[in-house]
């Protein structure tokens, strides 16, 4: 059955510069970190024409969450699991409820920070969820014998549609986080990104207020295969808007993200993206309006 | 690729394409003959198998990342006591998975019980699970064929068995 397939080489680079050095020498090599994403696609395996391995378990700096006086900064190749046993003090509680909502811990124990960012054909959660708490990502590119590294705001990888914006060479290293928590935060998502991607929505939401008065309202609206939607005029909107948020301050920012979210596809969106995402936005909206309320 | 690894105790060179799923060795090789049935794409669940001691999902674990592992299938599983556990839990509440998810959801209760032995240890910063976490882990594999009371209750008359026995070793 699996005669003429070939067996592709796997390299494993143990330093930054083995990697890089890796990745220049075989430049259609695929970047390998939990591989949970590449080994789910129904035609992974056997296939005719599997490219190289660079896998990417070996190099430590990957592997190290780090925590600076400003930052939390998350290898590459850091497990979702990995990531939860930092902790509730550490962590947001968005990404924390990211995180755990993604998989079950089975999954979790092999699905890489790294690796659910720069999936090529679908986006995951957890892109909006770092978006949403403004994560910056470093990125680095080997263009032959020259590295350049470089830090990009998260939502730069893609564009509206979720395209993934970065070059074959491109390799994300790190994510870093500030440590400004948001007031308040949620995670809403329906269906699975991986099995059922035209009927999926998923909704991270951050806000930021002092004193009732939004500072920053972040907001990303995810579909898997053709979207990826950060309403940057709401933000605007909202800010020194007072909480709780009127019925009909609710409806404008519901009209608002909704027409953002019609117009930023080139083909229809099927109804239930559309009335799952009208209705996650209402629901987050009432959630930051009973938290406001609550906190009188 | 030639790959060294041990599968059920047993230490083996195995000859396979370097990115060949293990789930896939595992029925072609080694013609484990609960694994004949999968999906290929995590989404059934029916291929768990322990890795290192941990519970993975066969279908996502590649020929090179085996290089010195040790894997333990259902049937390895079978010959070490902590089966025993799960087989007298079954007994005792009447409820079983069926053949189909049997293999794949022993190894997901032995995966959590492993947790109780390592948060009572120390061993690990794991929590023990609560029971959202028994029912979802359980979950990964789709098979509808235990409520979730059964699985609770399955769970906990293992853990019962599990703590008497006092063993943190296979």
């Amino acid at each position: 059955m699996y005669e003429g397939i070939r067996s592709p080489a796997v390299h494993m680079p143990k330093t930054m510069s083995d990697l890089v050095s890796a990745s220049t020498r075989f430049p259609n090599a695929t970047f390998w970190a939990g591989g949970t994403f590449i080994m789910s696609r129904h035609d992974y395996y056997p296939t005719r024409d599997s490219n190289d391995i660079i896998s990417l378990n070996e190099v430590p700096e990957l592997k190290r969450i780090n925590r600076t006086d400003r930052y939390l900064e998350i290898g590459a190749t850091v497990s979702f699991e990995q990531l939860l046993t930092v902790g509730k003090q550490v962590l947001p509680g968005l990404l924390q409820m990211t995180l755990e909502r993604s998989a079950t811990k089975i999954v979790r124990k092999q699905i890489t920070v790294g690796g659910a960012i720069c999936t090529p054909q679908i986006r995951l959660a957890l892109p909006g969820t770092l978006s949403a708490l403004q994560a910056e990502v470093e990125v680095k590119s080997c263009m032959g014998p020259k590295t350049e590294t470089r830090w990009l705001e998260i939502n730069r990888l893609y564009d509206k549609k979720g395209a993934f914006l970065l070059k074959k060479n491109d390799l994300v290293t790190r994510i870093r986080l500030g440590f400004e928590r948001e007031d308040f935060s949620c995670h809403i998502a329906a269906g699975d990104p991986m099995t059922n991607p035209g009927e999926t929505v998923m909704l991270s939401f951050a806000c930021f207020h002092n004193q009732s008065v939004v500072d920053r309202f972040r907001m990303c609206i995810t579909f898997p295969t053709s979207m990826f939607l950060i309403p940057h005029e709401v933000d605007m909107m909202m800010h020194g808007t007072m909480l709780p948020l009127t019925t009909q301050q609710i409806e404008r920012v519901v009209r608002s993200i909704m027409e953002e979210v019609l117009s930023s596809s080139d083909h229809e969106i099927p109804p239930i993206q559309v009335e799952r995402s009208r209705r996650f936005i209402e629901s987050a909206l009432h959630e930051l309006n009973a938290q406001s309320l609550s906190e009188r | 690729m030639k790959i060294e690894c041990t599968i059920d105790g047993k230490h083996l060179l195995l000859t396979v394409n370097s990115n060949k799923p293990l789930n896939l060795i595992l029925a072609d090789e080694l013609e484990t003959p609960l694994l004949t049935i999968r999906c290929r794409d995590g989404s059934c669940g029916n291929c768990v198998v322990l890795l290192n001691d941990e519970a993975v999902l066969s279908c996502l674990i590649p020929a090179f990342r085996l290089k010195g592992a040790r894997v333990l299938t259902f049937e390895g599983y079978q010959k070490t006591r902590f089966w025993h556990d799960l087989e007298r839990a079954y007994e005792d509440t009447g409820s079983h998975p069926c053949p189909h998810c049997y293999a794949s959801k022993t190894l997901i209760f032995e995966s959590l019980l492993q947790m109780i032995v390592k948060s009572e240890s120390g061993a690990s910063r794991d929590e023990e699970p609560d029971e959202e976490t028994i029912v979802r882990e359980i979950g990964l594999n789709k098979c509808p064929c235990l409520d979730a009371h059964e699985m609770l209750d399955i769970f906990k008359a293992a853990a019962t068995y599990r703590r008497r026995r006092r063993v943190r070793r296979y």
